[in-house]
């Protein structure tokens, strides 16, 4: 034996070291994806790769996320585990967009609704509306409006305090907060969707009507084409209109009608016509910004500032009356507008790719910032690439997506708990902030239900359909939970850690599970539905 | 298959510029084709499977078993089966799996780039010494192949030095390097293994 190995010294030296390497590397191979079976039941065939899926790791992340999220770990106005301490303005965001990735996830899995999902989305939204009264400079107001840097505070339109038309537009939660107020909105606009319980209605309805006075009158009491600021759309910042800023209270007003029998859409068909021919660059597709009067704030870069105002955001770069555009801009734009414009997002989305998209390799791309410095590379990129890998999704255009994902997730390691209940991606080398947005960046570009998906209102007869109101949340994973009202059947891919017991609420008798096509067990009444219990396993069933 | 990796080194440095390219009649050049589209193949199946790797704070280590395929057969059919390897592997890859072409094809060519090195030199692939040659050719390689990836994703791509160092050039040499200098050498020692056992007479291989 020694022999032979000194024989192969080098041989042996190499094998070594290639096993020490490949196993010290494992940890960041995908977790492998449960099975999707198909089974026959009185001559029905239910094929569970027709119904929704969210993968293991997403429902990881989740779990991750609600440590740092949920009012069960910490109040409202605390952030342990955000590693924000450094940064205020971007919080309200990552609460905003973390709502809209996890509603989206919530609706793959719309026959699961326990308070596990339901008290998360109603955390975030309690996150997003700290006052600095309550929390002080740990509140949302603070970061978000009242820090010291943005002087937001009072500020008129026009922007002269002394004009005798000047209307008073300031306020965190006033007219022209559209980048909290269109979040705040729409996140409210989701809960009330997904879950129904009528307790945001009103002031979702203030926000709605709000709105509706700033884009069809003068806020003098008179009709006014444009609204306040004349083009149709809110501005934040104070004085800039965003077309990905806007994008929020559009796609909230649509499901408000949606859901609510209104009919609010028509203010926007004025700032709709705005963005899609004044606010565009030379290819077609949106400038980052339009000023509709002279900024106050000291983070106005004065060469952004057009000739005239109003008039668009000047590139940094170009420095020859270009328009400034960025990626982060049309990819959210394009994607939150393509439930109200679909033929814009179809037609612009190519161009958009054309002009924004760079190849690393065949299986990595990202986005740049702007096409007027495409040697640059930094914040914006990453956040434009994070953006895009949700509107590559949504378009189905699933090499890119992955192309994406790749490039932004193949620099960190993944991190399990020892339970192997929760998993994140570790930034901590590179940018602690992003360890949040990273884990739901995840959720948000693999899911199969997208923001587009989220327009419609959910049908009456949904909320009469069976769904699991209560389980052991702990002890579970649920893969796909729905109702199949054409099969009559509720599908459910759960994979069982401990005992756990299910609750189903709303079926008329009781029912019976089924797996492999064969009865598994009769459901057990109770006081508030029928509840199941499941020894740990994997199981694809079938309950009707 | 052992016949092809038979010639001694001495003999190869006599080789005209054909035969050391394995393309000297149609025979040869038949079989040359051939290694190069099956390393082409088994390269775009090893790139589909994930690839294990770890971050330790800015750098990715890891392997990355793909790249052995091309050093492989460099070393066991010369240059041209070699680069062939790397830059129809890569076009196929990246058509199959991701529907795209990168810059094009000329990353794909780069990768080309290790096999042609490699196979510039002859190997007794079940000598010690030989299997250390074929591992610093192989790194030698890498090291071009990134060079010249980075040259073109400067050049003609045009995006973020950044970018490139990061996500392209860092993880390319921090996952290669291992992978050609440990990996390569290991499937060597077991081909040159089968390759004896394949061959009628117990044949030497190299």
């Amino acid at each position: 034996m020694l022999k032979m190995i000194s024989n192969n010294k080098f041989f042996v030296v190499a094998l070594v070291a290639t096993i020490v390497t490949a196993g010290m590397s494992f940890g960041n191979l995908p977790t492998p994806s449960p099975p999707q079976g198909v089974q026959v039941i009185n001559g029905v065939t239910f094929n569970f790769s027709d119904y929704p899926f969210v993968p293991h790791e997403s429902l990881a992340l989740f779990n991750y996320l609600d440590t740092i999220v949920s009012s069960k770990y910490q109040g409202y106005g605390e952030w342990e585990g955000w590693y924000a301490e450094n940064y205020h303005g971007l919080h309200h965001y990552v609460l905003a967009f973390m709502d809209y990735t996890v509603s989206a996830m919530f609706e793959a899995t719309s026959g699961y609704r326990t308070d596990y999902y339901r008290e998360f989305a109603y955390d975030l939204i309690k996150r997003m509306n700290t006052t600095e009264e309550e929390w002080g400079e740990n509140s949302i107001e603070y970061k978000e409006w009242t820090h010291p840097e943005y002087n937001y505070v009072d500020y008129y339109y026009p922007n002269n305090a002394s004009d005798p038309n000047a209307v008073y537009v300031g306020g965190w939660r006033g007219p022209a907060n559209i980048m909290w107020t269109g979040h705040y909105a729409l996140m409210q606009a989701l809960y009330e969707r997904n879950f129904n319980t009528g307790e945001f209605i009103d002031e979702l309805s203030w926000f709605i009507k709000d709105w509706n006075l700033s884009l069809l009158t003068d806020r003098h009491g008179n009709s006014k084409e444009g609204g306040l600021w004349g083009v149709g759309l809110i501005p934040c910042e104070p004085y800039i209109v965003f077309v990905q800023c806007n994008s929020i209270p559009i796609l909230t007003t649509a499901l408000y009608d949606n859901m609510m029998g209104t009919n609010y859409m028509p203010m926007w068909d004025y700032g709709l016509n705005f963005i899609n021919t004044v606010m565009q660059d030379q290819y077609g597709l949106f400038m980052d910004g339009y000023y509709v009067d002279r900024p106050t704030s000291i983070y106005y870069n004065t060469e952004r500032l057009p000739d005239t105002i109003p008039g668009p955001a000047q590139s940094l770069y170009a420095k020859d009356g270009r328009c400034k555009v960025s990626s982060y801009c049309n990819g959210w734009a394009l994607a939150f507008l393509e439930y109200i414009q679909e033929n814009e997002t179809i037609h612009d989305y190519p161009i958009f790719l054309q002009h924004f998209k760079k190849d690393i390799s065949p299986d990595m791309a990202y986005i740049i910032d702007t096409y007027n410095n495409p040697t640059g590379f930094g914040t914006f990129d990453i956040l434009g690439t994070l953006f895009t890998m949700h509107l590559a999704n949504q378009r189905g255009d699933y090499a890119l997506r992955n192309r994406l994902v790749n490039f932004l997730y193949s620099s960190y390691n993944k991190i399990w708990s020892s339970d192997g209940r929760r998993m994140y991606y570790d930034t901590l080398s590179i940018e602690p902030f992003m360890q949040p947005v990273l884990a739901f960046g995840h959720i948000w570009a693999t899911n199969p239900v997208t923001i587009k998906d989220l327009g419609d209102a959910r049908p009456a007869e949904f909320w009469n359909y069976p769904y699991i109101s209560s389980a052991d949340d702990d002890n579970i994973w649920v893969y796909q939970a729905q109702w199949d009202p054409n099969k009559s059947a509720f599908i459910l891919n759960i994979r069982v850690d401990r005992t756990a017991t299910l609750t189903f609420s709303n079926f008329d008798a009781t029912p019976t599970a089924y797996f492999g096509g064969t009865v598994l067990t009769q459901l057990t009444q109770a006081a508030d539905g029928y509840t199941l219990t499941l020894s740990p396993g994997q199981y694809n069933l079938v309950i009707m | 298959m052992t016949e092809e990796t038979t010639k001694s080194e001495a003999s190869a440095e006599k080789m005209t510029v054909l035969e050391r390219c394995r393309m000297n009649d149609r025979s040869a050049l038949m079989k040359t084709m051939l290694y190069a589209l099956v390393g082409a193949a088994l390269y775009t199946i090893l790139q589909m499977i994930p690839h294990p790797f770890i971050v330790l704070g800015l750098l990715k280590f890891g392997l990355l078993p793909s790249l052995t395929i091309i050093a492989l057969v460099g070393a066991i059919r010369g240059p041209t089966a070699g680069f062939l390897t790397g830059y129809l592997g890569e076009v196929t890859y990246g058509l199959l799996i991701h529907n795209t072409i990168v810059t094009m094809t000329l990353d794909a060519a780069a990768f080309g780039v290790i096999g042609l090195i490699v196979g510039l030199a002859s190997y007794d692939l079940k000598n010690g010494r030989s299997l250390v040659k074929l591992s610093i050719l192989s790194v030698t390689g890498l090291i071009f192949s990134t060079l010249l990836i980075v040259v073109i994703a400067m050049k003609v791509e045009v995006y973020g030095t950044l970018a490139i160092l990061g996500f392209e050039m860092l993880p390319l040499l921090t996952l290669g390097i291992p992978t050609l200098m440990f990996l390569t050498p290991v499937l060597a020692r077991i081909w040159a293994k089968i390759a004896i056992s394949l061959s009628p007479a117990g044949e030497k291989a190299h």
